[in-house]
Formats: C-alpha cells, sequence, structure tokens
C-alpha cells in the first residue's frame, strides 16, 4: 500500500540524493535510482493498481508531482553541475598567455621596395603612372637625347659603366662604349616621350649604375625614381608645388623644403631641393652637417633642346623632370649606417622591416 | 674650385662674412661644398724666442734649448716661463725666432706633440721646420722668423694665412667661374656689389719684337680657335715671392718656381689657362725663329707628358709642334689643352721663355682627356670653355708678372693667330613668356637689371616694354638660347619667392598597370608563405656560372664591364642565385641558420652581333636550415624540396595558373642541381622555370652550406600564364562520399601518374583525390615498390551519391590504377 507519507518521504529522500550528488556521473546514478525502470518512484506507480479506487486519484496526484517536482530539480542539478563542470574544466584549460604564440614564417620587404612603392603611392595619388625600361641602354638614351652629347662636358661627372658593344661598333673614346649600365632612369623618359603624345604624367622607377666603389655612403647600384611631367601651361611654380607635397607626404607635414638652384644638362633652369632636417628641425646639426637641410633629389624645367630630339613643340608643351635616390632617402628616414647592408640579404637586417 | 675668401675680398667690395656669402652663393646656383679655416691647422703653434741653447749631455747631434713662449707658459703665479725643448736642428741660435708647437696641439703633418723625454731630457714641446706646417718643402732645418715676429703670437696671426677657403662646386655650365675674377663678377652681380681685378701689373716692354723669336700657324682653326705667344728673356729661376706661393697654395696647389707659378696664378686668378715652354728646347730656324704649329696628333704617334708618362696619341687629340724640328717634319711639345711635354719644361736652368696663351676646343680637350684618363686644371677649364676674346689681355698681365718675379723682359708686342672669333649670339627676351613660364610676375625691370649686373647688354626691341634684345658677354658661352636667359634671372631673383602650385592639366588617372599589380601580388604572396625579399648585386664574377654549373642557354655569352671596378664583379649576372647563395653563405657565417630569400630582379645575357644585352626579370628564391626554430609548443623540421615545391604551388593557385607540371630534370639537363631533387615547372606546354636542390658542390663553390633549396622562374611566363578571371562553380548542397584506397605499384611509377590515372578513371564525380602517405617496406610490400594511399571525394551537384553508384566508380579506378599502372591494392 502506497500511502501519501511514503510518497512524501520518497520525495524527500530522491531530492536529498539529488542535492548531494557531486557530479554529472552522480546524479545520472540517482536519476537512474529514482526514475529508472527499477527506480523507486517508478515502483511506487507499479503499485498504483493496488491502491483502492477512492485514494487512486489522490495518490496518483501526488506521485505524479512528485515526479513532476524530482524531475525539474533533477534538470536544475545538472545544468547547475554542467555549469560548475564547465568552469572546472576552462579553468584546467587555462595556459600562460605570455608564451609565445605559435610561429609563422613571415616575410617581409625590402626596404628600398617598400619605400618606391610608398612613394609610387604618393605619386598614383596625384595622376602619374609607372614607366619602365631596361638597365642596359645606347649612349643616345643615357646622354645624347638627355642634352648630353658627346663632348658635353657633363659627360665627365658620372662615372658609367661600359659594356662590351657586341654588334661590332666601336666607340670614339678609347675605354669607352655606346652599350651602357643606365647611370639614371632619364632613358625611360625619353622613349615615353617619343612613344606617347602629352599629356605625359610618368613616375621611372628603377635600378641604376655608377662606378662607385662599394662604401657605407656608395654602392655601384642603387636606385632611382624619376618623375616627368610633360603638359600645357606648366610652370616653374608646378615643379615647386609637386615636390613640396611630395616632401610632405613621404617626411611629414612638418618639413619645409628649400629649392637651390643647380644644373643638369636634362632640365633648364634646374634645381636641388633639400628638405627640413628632421632631427634639429632646421636648426643644424650633426645628422644634417650642420646647415639645417638635407639634400634629396635633383629637378628643373624640361630642356627645349630635349623636347626636340623626341619632337614635341616646345611652343605648345612645358613640362618638369625629377630624380631622387630611394638610398638616400632610407637613409635618411631609417638612418642605415652602412649601405651595403642593403645588398647583403642578412636576415637580420632584412626582418627589421 | 677653392676660392680663397680673403684673395676674394681684395676683388669684390665689402663682403659679407664667409657664412654669409656660402648661403648666398647656395642659393643663387653655386653650391659651397665644404667652408675650411687655414689657420686651424697651425692652432697651437705660436711664435718662440730662443733664450738658449745648450748641446744634449746625451747625443751629440742634440740640442737642449729653453724657448720664451710668452703666456703660454705660466707657472702658479701666473708668471711666465720659459720651455724646455730638445731640438734635433742645426741651423739655429740663441736668440732666434723660431715656431713652437705647444704640447698638446697637432702639427699640420698630423704628429701630436706631447711632453716626452728624449735621451733622458725632457721635452716640453716642438720647434717646427717649415716642412712640419705644411707652408713647404724644407725640412732641413726649423723655420727662422724674422727678429721683429711678437713672442707668444699664434703663428697663424704672425704668418696672416688665417684664411677662409670656399671650397665651390662649379657646375659644367659655368666656364666663366673658373676663376677668381669669375667668382667676384658672380659674387658682384648676386650681390650687387663692385668688384675688379687685384693691382695693376706693368713691365716696360724691350725694343726687341717678339716676332724675331716665333711665328704660329694653326692647321686646323676647329680645333684652336685663337694661339697668342709672348717671349720673356734673362728669366731666373727661383722660389715665387711668399704672396704669389701663399695664392697658389690657396687655390689648391704646390709652389714650384716663379715662372710656373706665374702660370698657375693667372690660371687661377682670370681663368686663362697659361704654358711656358723653355725657348731655348725649341729648334730655331735661319732667321732665329721657332715655329709653333698646332695641327692634329697623327694616329699613334708618340708623346711623352711632363709627367714623364710615354703616350700614344690618336688623331683626335691636338698637339703643339716644334715645327723646325725634325728637319721640319716637326715634333709634338705639348698636348694642346691638357698637358705641356717633359722636354720643353721649364727647369732651373731656362733663360727665355715662351708664353703660350691659346684657346682650344672643348670636345677635343674632353675626349683626349677622359681618352688618356689624364685630367688637368687646364682641361678642366677647356673642357667648360675657355673665353677667346681676352686671350691677349690675360697672356699680357702673364708676361708682365713673370717678367717681375723673374728679373727677365717682355719683348715687345705678341703673335696673334685669330683665325676664328666666337660668334656671340643677340638673344631676344620675352618678360611676359618668362613670367608664364616661372608662374611668377617677375617685374621686366627686374629681369632687365639682373641680366645687366651679369654683364650682358640689354637693349629694348621695339616698342613694347616686355621684349628685349640680349647679348651675353664673351665670357658666358652658356648663354645661347632665351631659356639660358630665364633661368639667370630665375636664380637671381630667387626660386624661394615662386609660389608653389599644382599641375592643372586633366583627365589623368595614376594607376597600376596589369603587370605592376601582377608583380606586387607576386612579392605579397612570397612574403605571405615565409620569404623575405632581398636585394643582390646585379654584376657577377666571370665564372659564377661555371662555379654553381649552369651552362649558358644557346647563343648567348657572358655581358662583359669594360671597366669593373673589381674582377669579382666584371660581368653582368646571368642568374641570380649565385648572389643569393653568397647571402646564404653571408647569414650562415653570422650564425643565422633559416634562410628564406627572394629576389625579383634582371639577368643578362650577351647574344653576338646584338649591341645590347637580352635582359629578362627573373624571380628567384633560395631555402636553408627550417622554416622556424623549434618552438616550446612545435618542432622545426629541415626544409626540403616539397617545401620550395609548395611555394611554387601556392604561388600558382595565388596568380590563377592553371595545369601548373613539374617534371623531373636529370642529371645533365640540371647539372647544379642534385640529381634526384630536380625539376622544372610548366603551366601546360609554357616553360616557367625550375626548382630543387642545388647540387652541394655548388652551394659549397660560393661558400654556403647544404642543403639549399631553390627556384629561378621567368617573370615575363608567369605573367603571361597568371589569370586575373576565376571561374564560379557551385558549392554542392550534397554530401560527399569518401573511400580510401591504397595501392601498390612500383618504384617507377611517380605520384603524378598514380593520380592523373585515378582523375581519369574516376570522371566528374570523383572531386577531389588526396594524396595522404607513401609507404615502402620490403617485407610487407616488397623490393622497389612502395605503397600510396589515396583518399578519394565523390560528390555529385544535384543528389546524394548512393554508396553503390560510388562502389562502381571505385571499381573502376581500381582496374584502370591496374591496367595502366600494374598497380594492385594494398589488403
Amino acid at each position: 500500500m502506497v500511502s501519501i507519507e511514503d510518497i512524501a518521504s520518497e520525495k524527500d529522500a530522491a531530492l536529498q540524493r539529488i542535492a548531494a550528488a557531486s557530479s554529472s556521473t552522480e546524479l545520472d546514478s540517482v536519476r537512474v535510482a529514482v526514475l529508472g525502470k527499477k527506480g523507486t518512484l517508478t515502483q511506487l506507480l507499479r503499485n498504483m493498481a493496488a491502491i483502492p479506487a477512492s485514494e487512486k486519484a489522490s495518490v496518483g496526484r501526488a506521485i505524479n508531482a512528485t515526479k513532476a517536482a524530482v524531475e525539474q530539480t533533477l534538470e536544475d542539478k545538472a545544468q547547475a553541475l554542467k555549469a560548475a563542470e564547465l568552469i572546472e574544466r576552462t579553468q584546467a584549460q587555462a595556459v600562460d598567455v605570455s608564451l609565445p604564440g605559435r610561429t609563422l614564417p613571415l616575410g617581409s620587404q625590402h626596404l628600398i621596395s617598400r619605400i618606391t612603392a610608398e612613394i609610387i603611392e604618393v605619386f598614383h595619388g596625384i595622376g602619374y603612372r609607372v614607366a619602365e625600361g631596361s638597365e642596359a641602354d645606347t649612349d643616345y638614351y643615357n646622354f645624347t637625347a638627355l642634352n648630353t652629347p658627346a663632348d658635353h662636358p657633363a659627360r665627365g661627372l658620372q662615372d658609367t659603366f661600359y659594356l662590351r658593344d657586341l654588334s661590332g661598333d666601336t666607340a670614339s673614346i678609347a675605354g669607352e662604349s655606346d652599350a651602357q649600365l643606365r647611370p639614371q632612369t632619364s632613358g625611360v623618359q625619353v622613349h615615353t616621350m617619343e612613344n606617347e603624345k602629352p599629356p605625359i604624367y610618368i613616375l621611372a622607377p628603377g635600378r641604376v649604375y655608377r662606378r662607385d666603389v662599394a662604401d657605407p655612403s656608395h654602392l655601384p647600384q642603387f636606385t632611382q625614381i624619376e618623375g616627368l611631367v610633360v603638359d600645357s601651361g606648366i610652370t616653374f611654380g608646378d615643379l615647386k608645388g609637386t615636390l613640396e607635397y611630395f616632401c610632405r607626404e613621404v617626411f611629414g607635414p612638418d618639413r619645409r623644403t628649400r629649392f637651390r638652384p643647380h644644373f643638369f644638362p636634362f632640365t633648364e633652369p634646374s634645381a636641388e631641393v633639400d628638405v627640413s632636417c628632421g632631427i634639429c628641425n632646421g636648426a643644424g646639426c650633426r645628422f644634417c652637417g650642420g646647415t639645417g637641410w638635407l639634400e634629396i633629389l635633383g629637378c628643373g624645367m624640361v630642356d627645349p633642346n630635349v623636347f626636340a630630339y623626341v619632337d614635341i613643340d616646345p611652343e605648345v608643351y612645358s613640362g618638369f623632370a625629377f630624380g631622387l635616390g630611394v638610398e638616400r632617402i632610407a637613409c635618411l628616414k631609417y638612418d642605415i649606417p652602412d649601405l651595403r647592408m642593403l645588398l647583403a640579404g642578412d636576415m637580420r637586417f632584412l626582418r627589421q622591416f | 674650385m677653392k676660392v680663397s675668401y680673403n684673395w676674394l675680398s681684395t676683388m669684390v667690395d665689402v663682403l659679407p662674412n664667409a657664412k654669409t656669402l656660402a648661403e648666398r652663393l647656395d642659393m643663387t646656383g653655386t653650391a659651397v661644398d665644404d667652408l675650411s679655416s687655414i689657420g686651424a691647422s697651425l692652432d697651437g703653434i705660436v711664435v718662440g724666442h730662443i733664450l738658449e741653447r745648450r748641446r744634449h749631455p746625451n747625443a751629440d747631434t742634440l740640442w737642449v734649448t729653453t724657448v720664451d713662449v710668452g703666456r703660454h707658459n705660466q707657472d702658479e703665479d701666473g708668471q711666465n716661463q720659459p720651455l724646455q725643448i730638445v731640438c734635433g736642428a742645426q741651423n739655429f741660435k740663441a736668440g732666434d725666432k723660431v715656431p713652437v708647437a705647444l704640447v698638446g696641439s697637432v702639427v699640420p703633418t698630423g704628429q701630436r706633440i706631447k711632453k716626452s723625454k728624449l735621451r733622458g731630457v725632457e721635452s716640453c714641446g716642438m720647434n717646427c721646420s717649415v716642412s712640419e706646417l705644411g707652408l713647404g718643402t724644407d725640412a732641413a732645418g726649423i723655420m727662422i722668423l724674422p727678429d721683429d715676429a711678437e713672442v707668444g703670437m699664434p703663428l697663424a696671426q704672425h704668418l696672416r694665412t688665417s684664411d677662409t677657403i670656399l671650397d665651390l662646386e662649379i657646375t659644367p655650365n659655368r666656364p666663366d667661374c673658373m676663376s677668381m675674377l669669375g667668382i667676384a663678377r658672380e659674387v658682384g652681380a648676386i650681390l650687387e656689389r663692385p668688384y675688379h681685378l687685384g693691382r695693376k701689373i706693368t713691365t716696360p716692354p724691350t725694343a726687341d719684337s717678339v716676332e724675331n723669336y716665333v711665328r704660329v700657324t694653326i692647321a686646323d682653326p676647329g680645333r684652336c680657335r685663337r694661339y697668342t705667344a709672348r717671349v720673356i728673356k734673362g728669366v731666373r729661376i727661383g722660389p715665387s715671392p711668399p704672396w704669389l706661393a701663399e695664392r697658389v697654395t690657396a687655390a689648391g696647389t704646390r709652389s714650384i718656381n716663379n715662372i710656373v707659378d706665374v702660370t698657375n696664378y693667372i690660371m687661377y686668378e682670370l681663368g686663362q689657362p697659361l704654358h711656358a715652354f723653355d725657348l731655348n728646347t725649341l729648334v730655331k730656324d735661319e732667321q732665329g725663329r721657332v715655329h709653333i704649329v698646332v695641327r692634329a696628333a697623327e694616329e699613334g704617334e708618340a708623346f711623352t707628358t711632363l709627367d714623364g708618362v710615354d703616350r700614344a696619341l690618336s688623331s683626335d687629340m691636338t698637339v703643339i709642334v716644334d715645327g723646325n724640328a725634325n728637319n721640319g717634319a716637326g715634333v709634338p711639345i705639348a698636348l694642346a689643352g691638357v698637358m705641356g711635354g717633359l722636354d720643353s719644361e721649364v727647369t732651373d736652368t731656362t733663360v727665355d721663355i715662351l708664353l703660350e696663351s691659346a684657346t682650344f676646343d672643348s670636345g677635343h680637350t674632353s675626349r683626349t682627356s677622359r681618352s688618356l684618363q689624364l685630367f688637368s686644371e687646364a682641361s678642366a677649364r677647356y673642357e667648360r670653355g675657355v673665353d677667346d676674346a681676352t686671350c691677349d689681355e690675360f697672356s699680357a698681365r702673364a708676361a708682365a708678372l713673370m717678367a717681375e718675379v723673374s728679373n727677365g723682359s717682355v719683348c715687345a708686342g705678341v703673335v696673334d693667330t685669330y683665325p676664328a672669333p666666337r660668334v656671340i649670339p643677340r638673344l631676344r627676351l620675352h618678360t611676359e613668356r618668362l613670367q608664364r613660364f616661372v608662374g611668377a610676375d617677375i617685374a621686366p625691370e627686374d629681369s632687365v637689371a639682373i641680366l645687366r649686373r651679369l654683364g650682358c647688354v640689354v637693349t629694348k626691341a621695339g616698342e613694347k616694354d616686355t621684349v628685349f634684345w640680349v647679348v651675353p658677354p664673351s665670357y658666358r658661352p652658356d648663354l645661347e638660347r632665351e631659356i639660358d636667359l630665364y633661368e639667370e634671372v630665375l636664380r637671381v631673383w630667387g626660386m624661394e619667392r615662386v609660389v608653389p602650385t599644382l599641375p592643372g592639366g586633366e583627365g589623368r588617372v595614376g594607376r597600376r598597370s596589369a603587370k605592376q599589380r601582377t608583380l606586387d601580388r607576386i612579392g605579397s604572396t612570397l612574403r605571405a608563405l615565409g620569404l623575405n625579399e632581398t636585394m643582390t648585386y646585379a654584376f657577377a664574377a666571370t665564372d659564377d656560372q661555371e662555379r654553381l654549373g649552369m651552362p649558358w642557354a644557346t647563343g648567348t655569352v657572358p655581358v662583359e664591364l669594360l671597366n669593373p671596378i673589381n674582377s669579382e664583379q666584371a660581368v653582368m649576372r646571368a642568374s641570380i642565385i649565385p648572389g643569393l647563395l653568397r647571402s646564404v653563405a653571408y647569414n650562415q657565417n653570422r650564425g643565422v641558420a633559416n634562410v628564406h630569400l627572394y629576389e625579383l630582379g634582371t639577368v643578362f645575357l650577351g647574344v653576338p652581333t646584338q649591341k645590347l644585352p637580352t635582359e629578362r626579370q627573373v624571380l628567384a628564391t633560395v631555402l636553408a636550415g627550417s622554416w622556424t626554430r623549434p618552438g616550446w609548443n612545435m618542432s622545426a623540421s629541415l626544409l626540403d624540396f616539397f617545401d620550395v615545391k609548395a611555394l611554387i604551388e601556392n604561388l600558382a593557385r595565388e596568380l590563377g595558373i592553371t595545369k601548373l607540371a613539374f617534371e623531373p630534370l636529370d642529371a645533365e639537363a640540371a647539372p647544379w642541381l642534385q640529381a634526384g631533387q630536380a625539376a622544372c615547372v610548366k603551366a601546360g606546354s609554357n616553360m616557367l622555370g625550375w626548382l630543387g636542390q642545388l647540387h652541394p658542390l655548388a652551394v659549397a663553390a660560393f661558400g654556403a652550406e647544404p642543403a639549399v633549396l631553390a627556384f629561378e622562374l621567368e617573370v615575363e611566363a608567369l605573367l603571361s600564364a597568371a589569370c586575373d578571371r576565376r571561374a564560379y562553380q557551385d558549392v554542392s548542397a550534397f554530401p560527399a562520399v569518401e573511400l580510401d584506397l591504397a595501392i601498390v605499384v612500383d618504384e617507377s611509377v611517380s605520384a603524378e601518374e598514380a593520380l592523373s590515372v585515378t582523375k581519369a578513371a574516376g570522371g566528374a564525380l570523383l572531386q577531389e583525390v588526396h594524396l595522404f602517405d607513401v609507404f615502402r617496406d620490403i617485407e610487407k610490400i616488397g623490393p622497389d615498390k612502395k605503397s600510396l594511399a589515396l583518399s578519394l571525394s565523390y560528390r555529385a551537384q544535384d543528389r546524394t551519391l548512393t554508396l553503390s553508384e560510388v562502389e562502381k566508380l571505385q571499381a573502376r579506378v581500381v582496374r584502370k590504377l591496374s591496367g595502366s599502372l600494374g598497380a594492385t591494392l594494398r589488403s
């Protein structure tokens, strides 16, 4: 006979066992012991048949209520245990976050191509395209068409590398040759002016060669970026404005520029451009040799003789050109003490950038 | 050009201080490379008075002197005390005034003066010789100063050598600035100050005419526009007076003797190169006259220049010839515009001088200098252009000065052969156009004033106030066109005054080309894969290809430099690998074992009969060591063939290159690679390049340690195989059925063959084949056999595949593998 009291005490006993369960596994065994096929509460239900009809309804309700309560408590307890166990488990998985991450071998861009890309980006922004040319070129493109004919005194200025001319031609000067490593990328400008009509807004980056023995401040091969604009109504003021914009973009908005008249055969008038020293801000220090200025590029208005070589009418068009050494910019921006590091392939150097 | 500030201040009125002057020169087109103070080299050297001279107790040739140096040596009470100085010279006596280098000073020879003991006697300073002070060559004894020299006065002050030297960079277009006169003119123009020559030099000529001694013939006026000759008789060769020696020293040359110093002095002062011949070394005709001929050298003609070097001349060079010599056939006595000859040089016994002042053509001079690698102060001036208008005037000044300093006498007159005066152009100046060109409102009167200050004659051309005629001075051959006048006006008016603007042209777009985008993508992909970009020399040693074991491409030869810097860089590289191997060695030698480098650069191939080499863009990589060092949570396996192969596979995927295929290369085809770990890579039939493990001997030949993995790919081939377009494929919503398959094949069967047979047999429903194991075991599998384990993934786009459907396909795969490759299923 099942009495209401039995049910109540069974409920109490079940709830106590649930409360005492300390793990999900233990709780599962409680569930089986109470609600399983042979569980205590299940047994009570099985005995319902023996209960007089008059009590059946009330006993049945009590049992069902008890079952629901036990199930609810079990569920609550299961949730609580699960939560506690999750916390336990995650605590066990805690790591020393200061340990290094799993290494992925990410590579680096060479400082020179990084700066080149940065400068190209600046000029893309004001409408320039990139033009390219070969590293070996003839005397005509390296000198003559740049208004530096064979006898021009400027020819003695640059120490050009000469290649053996396999066509059988011989140069008029002993030891020289018509086949040369380009001493500047200006030849690209001539090729461009031959092949395209103005307006021309180009940048010619590339490797150039001069016969300097490698030392901390010289390399026989280095990287130059030249720019050329040919359009109608281009003024010297446009040249100044363009290069001032460039200097602010590359060196920072506070840097000033100055233009010093100079001579280049390719341009007339010509100038050298200095940017104010970033260390002393123009006051003069060791970095800038006490002048407050750092020389960064050469420029000028395209000489009408150059236009004549490429058949552009100087009465209609004017233009300007400029050239800078990327290695020089690298030295100024990153204080590289020895240019030869740029060609050594030292992993410890390359991976700094 | 070196300019003495003291000298310049005698030629320009109210010169500002050297620093201000340098700044102004800098901003008007004459760069000042350096400012140096001459007196500074004599710091710490003072006038001393020898009070006493005793024999050194331990050395016969040494003296112990007591020298008063005034306030430079004082005792504790502030009383002047003489110094004890040990001295080895013999040419002095007590009472002489001498230069004393104090303890702590550094004499111009670089010697630092310290307190020391000489043979046991203390010495606190040094009595200096002329050569120790850098003031001359006399090293025989100490320098004796005049009796009235003030004791204790700094020597520089006593000698009045305190001066500032401005080292000016004279641009090639400014021949006029190659002299003190030219600099004075320039400074006068930019500072708006008057300038003038130094003192007038006049020596009354004798009645004896120069015509009695010399006649001149210019055979080719194209090479010599003007030749003047003067004769100075009865000179006494000796040292120059101090002012003259000081001036030529300040200009940066050595003082040689009074005659040679005058030729140098006038060249520095006025820009006219001069040459003094010993008249009596030249052959006279019956009338007693020498015959100077200016002509082209004969091809191969021999000549010994002043520096004692025998030279073979070419017909492009110009020589001055002693026309009567060699029975009238003539013998060269000077290389025109470059250097005089040894045989007619002025010596200690010279009595009569033939003075040449001429204008030689710049082109011939420049080529001669470059051909002979012989550069002189004269050739530097002729190369830029020497003014023919003043040839004679400047020669007269030189002759007078020679007579003055050598007690000679100048013969009356000049032999002046002037067949080809330079035509000075008359230029038009449009000031409105100048304003438009510069982008600044430069007033017409300002332009005119500037040009006049620069020596131009400016007159109005017609009615308008904006058009002028400009005639440049004879010394400005660079002013040939109107644009040249714009430059002059702009540089003096001030570039800093021009307002910056940006070009206003329309319709231009700055962007990367398709090629540049692909190149950028190659770089970013390789860096993401772990490679570091580098740059190596484009030069190579002659035997680099041989050391690497890489043969020359058919029909190509090395690209030789005619003037290499050294033998390690004598040719242009034909491969990037030698340079990268040197970088591997560089890293390994410094304890960096893990090296991952790539370079995208140019290689050069010479082609017989072709003027310029063929240039190819190449992408090259080297790998050595491991990807990373072992970590606390990961191991680091050594890099192998499949690491370098994976780079190419990933790169190809990123560039959209399809039909990528790797084919083995044997030792004959690729001797620079280790046999069995060498392959070429293709996109379809298009050869991209090679990859593999570099041969251990090739690696060692460049000082590196194996193993080094590498690839070299042709950029053009990569670019043409690359494809921006990607074809979209539906992602199936239905599940795949995965079945594994292990087959045993002969060693000779490649994985590639197994995979392609599998794919062909599996048909369209076989979506992916993944090779996940290669296993060898003589016992279990047998000799010369290997087992390949494949995971096959079947999937349909439109339905879930049934197992029986898939099993049928799988059975066909097995059949085909067995039929084509002799594969057996491994149980």
